[in-house]
């Protein structure tokens, strides 16, 4: 007999604990065969016949499904084993005496590490405690939201005020004498900032299919942002590379396959982010866990099979103005000053001073602000980061909004907000929110993983994309996985839910009587939370 | 016998009569038998509305001037209304029968609601004008006869009846509708003469019939010697230069392509990781067979004892066996772990399939 020590770690121990009932079982298997962790397998258990004492003890021999009890093979909670089973005999339920965290840590001398969302969610949503409660009635007309035009495209690029334009008279006609910064006309909604890499090729084509899908066929003229990835070559020489956003964050990953393309390049892209921070793990750099590094990920990006860990500041850069002097500057060198150029930040409770600086540059080269709150999703990141650093979006976007305002400069630098959006159901709602604050867009990754089929959730379900086993072949670079993904369903998905959020956006812009994307009209919005109130600046109600 | 005309002038000694005063005095007019009047308007609103004569064999007639807004409004079969010149917003609101003329421009949302009788502009019409007719088939189909165009937004979700816009004295006009309309339109027919630019999708522009050149044919005559410029005919009976606009049937969906159809054809050949990884972009159903397995078992014959537990047991029945060497057939195997789990002597070893693309 194998003794117990209690050191061990034990089932109890784990974060989800498989209820099986093996009178429901057929032993087809199929649980275990889908279970991408390891986490479950087939075993023969004994049971002792009814002898009453009679006889010597026989036993039964039963074939049964398992939980494995390791740090390796322990289960996520994604629930592919209920889904396969033909007779509901199997599920994961979470563990309310889950001590899983405390153990790793005491076991393996490491930093727990973790996938997609932070699961401490302690103080509740602001966007759900906004409401739109300044609706056109008999004031001003509501507008028809399934018939009236709407104008819904943002500016991604630096707006320069009137009195910068370099307008002057040349005899009677109006001429512009100096060169104006690149901007784009876009939809509000920015897709993506997913590495190659972090997500499984067929993942990330998916989201580009479905990016050049919107544009061409349905005219919503949205623009993917690529991640610090790399960028395949062949996208990068076709056409749809004009809707695009390249990016560069710390790593620098993958620009050499960039600039070596640009020769053949028939299309500029639609901007290029320099990406300081992530939401989810702000003063961290990006994390690529060596799982996932695979052979074509390694060669776009350079690097052999092994972690990457991306340093969490750009090296060479040590102050703001040097970051305009130089990293804004050769960005926008690089297309030659044609294409818009901007920075994506973590919330933090300094970013107004970020934003401030930003507004003084004096070359106009800084083309978008962008704030990431800590709700956002990762691919990798230590979950002490997860969990306990960041800022939640909403009032440092409106803080930065209220910062321009209060030098009448609000727009010049258009402002775009992300993480966790979308979390309690609706994306439009969240999105038209944070435009009534002051952004002038939003961007969302992680709800593009969810509308692909991820199973996970922001209360400890899956959230294992760092293990490279995701069972949903979206966080992945393992062949088999991968290949449960269907790339056509997913950018349909996508397009789907694209289209039907311009609809739900549109539903929101008619009663407030806006045809135009009601940027900084927070007269719109009221809350019954007297704190939320007083600190965005609008209307408390009761 | 020529009727006696009851002559209104609205406004004496510098005092204007009100609205009120104005239709009160009307209804106790018609009340007395009076059938037609002169209306020397000063803009009071409604005037020739809701309102029938007192014999019900009788029509009634209004002559009006300078009338305010919403002539006509809410007007019965039997009521005719005649402007000299033009006319401010909502000539004929809610019409349900009376014939409506305008010897010049109408304001903005003419014939508006308008579910019955004829309303006739000799001039240009404003914007939303047209909006929300029906058509009642217990009754006669609403007319709506426009000369030169109508401002944007026009036969805006409109339901039933009948608009003509004949488009006279447009040729430097984009559109003959404005831009934008019949936004919502799901019923009736608006034929239109000379230029459409930015009508709504959601209907349709195609060319006249038979029907509706008879229909023209018959109702221009009358229409233009309503409004006295029937020298007009032949111009506007040039029928190469109409079309008709109807919605889209109900059931008529605007088709894309598909997404996968977009990739198939539209897409970078090969996907845009072809040059560098070969994806054949199936998809593995879950649990999969053979390449897509996630585990896959292994057998070390050393300790077998043929007892053929393993091969009985596999759900799959993909365990095969000759001259006591086992394997599994990958086309069957789902790599469950079962073999492994009873194999009496540890012959089957189950080990990731992990693998990456090449």
């Amino acid at each position: 007999m194998q003794a117990v020590k209690i050191n061990k770690l034990h089932l109890d121990d784990l974060p989800w604990i498989i209820e099986y009932d093996e009178s429901k079982c057929i032993q087809c298997g199929k649980c275990s065969a889908s279970c991408s962790f390891g986490a479950i397998k087939p075993v023969v258990e004994l049971r002792r016949k009814p002898s009453g004492g009679l006889q010597k003890p026989s036993f039964d021999r039963l074939l049964v499904i398992k939980q494995q009890v390791s740090f390796e093979h322990h289960c996520r909670g994604c629930g592919m084993c209920s889904r396969v089973c033909p007779n509901g005999a199997i599920k994961a339920v979470r563990n309310p005496n889950d001590r899983y965290a405390v153990r790793y840590r005491a076991a393996k001398a490491d930093s727990l590490k973790k996938g997609g969302r932070s699961n401490l969610n302690t103080e509740g949503r602001t966007l759900d405690k906004i409401k739109i409660g300044r609706i056109s009635q008999m004031t001003d007309p509501s507008l028809d939201a399934a018939r009236h035009q709407f104008e819904l495209r943002t500016p991604f690029g630096r707006v320069l005020s009137a009195d910068k334009l370099g307008l002057h008279n040349d005899g009677g006609k109006m001429e512009l004498s100096t060169h104006l910064p690149p901007n784009r006309w876009i939809y509000p909604i920015i897709l993506g900032d997913m590495s190659i890499g972090a997500v499984s090729w067929r993942m990330w084509e998916a989201m580009a299919i479905a990016t050049a899908y919107l544009n061409e066929v349905m005219g919503i003229p949205v623009r993917m942002c690529t991640g610090e990835g790399g960028i395949p070559v062949r996208l990068l020489k076709s056409k749809y590379v004009k809707y695009m956003i390249l990016q560069i964050a710390s790593g620098h990953f993958g620009w050499n396959r960039i600039i070596q393309a640009m020769p053949d390049m028939v299309e500029d892209p639609a901007g290029i982010l320099i990406k300081i921070g992530q939401g989810a793990k702000p003063g961290d750099g990006g994390l690529l866990m060596a799982s996932k590094v695979a052979k074509y990920v390694q060669e776009i990006r350079g690097v052999p099979k092994a972690d990457l860990l991306s340093p969490p500041t750009h090296q060479g850069l040590y102050s703001i103005e040097e970051s305009v002097q130089k990293m804004f500057l050769s960005m926008n060198a690089a297309f030659n000053f044609r294409v818009p150029v901007a920075i994506k930040v973590a919330a933090s409770v300094t970013s107004v001073s970020v934003y401030n600086n930003l507004l003084r540059d004096p070359y106009n080269i800084v083309g978008g602000f962008f704030l990431d709150g800590l709700a956002a999703g990762t691919g990798a990141a230590h979950q002490i980061s997860l969990d306990h650093t960041g800022h939640p979006i909403t009032s440092k976007l409106r803080d930065c909004y209220l910062a321009a305002v209060h030098q009448g400069r609000q727009g010049e630098i258009p402002l775009f907000a992300g993480g966790g959006l979308g979390q309690t159901g609706s994306f439009a709602a969240d999105a038209f929110k944070l435009i009534c604050l002051g952004a002038n867009g939003v961007f969302t990754g992680r709800l593009l993983l969810e509308i692909a089929g991820c199973v996970g959730n922001e209360t400890g379900k899956c959230n294992a994309c760092n293990t490279g086993l995701c069972p949903a072949g979206i966080a992945t670079q393992d062949l088999c996985l991968t290949k449960r993904l269907d790339i056509d369903i997913v950018a349909q998905n996508i397009v789907n839910y694209f289209i039907a959020t311009d609809i739900e956006l549109k539903k929101l812009m008619g009663p407030i009587g806006n045809s135009t994307l009601p940027i900084g009209r927070s007269d719109a919005l009221i809350t019954v939370d007297k704190h939320i109130s007083n600190r965005l600046d609008i209307q408390y109600i009761c | 016998m020529t009727k006696e005309v009851f002559k209104i002038q609205t406004l004496t000694n510098n005092k204007r009569m009100s609205t009120q005063e104005l239709l009160q005095l009307i209804n106790s007019k018609i009340k007395e038998g009076y059938t037609d009047f002169d209306v020397q308007a000063c803009g009071q609103h409604n005037i020739g509305g809701s309102s029938w004569a007192l014999n019900p064999n009788e029509e009634l007639h209004f002559n009006i001037t300078n009338p305010g807004q919403r002539v006509g409004a809410m007007a019965l079969k039997g009521t005719n209304i005649y402007m000299e010149g033009s006319a401010p917003a909502d000539v004929g609101w809610l019409n349900s029968g009376a014939v409506i003329t305008v010897n010049g421009d109408c304001g903005d949302t003419a014939a508006h609601c308008a579910a019955g009788g004829k309303i006739y502009a000799a001039g240009r019409v404003g914007t939303r004008s047209g909006a929300l007719m029906k058509h009642d088939p217990k009754f006669d189909s609403p007319e709506f006869w426009v000369l030169k165009n109508t401002g944007s937004f026009s036969f805006e979700f409109m339901g039933g009846g009948i608009a003509v816009v004949c488009g006279w004295d447009c040729d430097d006009y984009e559109s003959v509708l404005g831009n934008r309309s019949c936004v919502g339109m799901v019923g009736g027919t608006i034929y239109v003469r000379g230029n459409i630019f930015g009508v709504a999708s959601c209907v349709e522009i195609i060319n006249l019939d038979d029907n509706d050149i008879n229909f023209l044919t018959e109702g221009m005559k009358q229409f233009l010697s309503q409004i006295n410029k029937s020298e007009l005919y032949e111009e506007l009976t040039d029928f190469s230069k109409w079309h008709k606009i109807v919605p889209m049937p109900q059931n008529h969906k605007q088709t894309n392509i598909t997404v996968a159809e977009f990739r198939k054809n539209n897409w970078i050949e090969g996907g845009i990781f072809g040059d560098f990884i070969h994806d054949d972009f199936v998809v593995n159903p879950l649990p999969a067979t053979s390449e897509g397995r996630v585990h896959i078992p292994l057998w070390h014959g050393d300790n077998c004892v043929a007892c053929d537990i393993c091969k009985n047991t596999c759900p799959q029945s993909a365990i095969n066996s000759e001259d006591k060497k086992y394997y599994t057939n990958s086309e069957n195997c789902i790599g469950c772990g079962i073999c492994e789990a009873v194999c009496p002597k540890n012959c089957w070893e189950i080990i990731s399939n992990r693998k990456e693309i090449s």
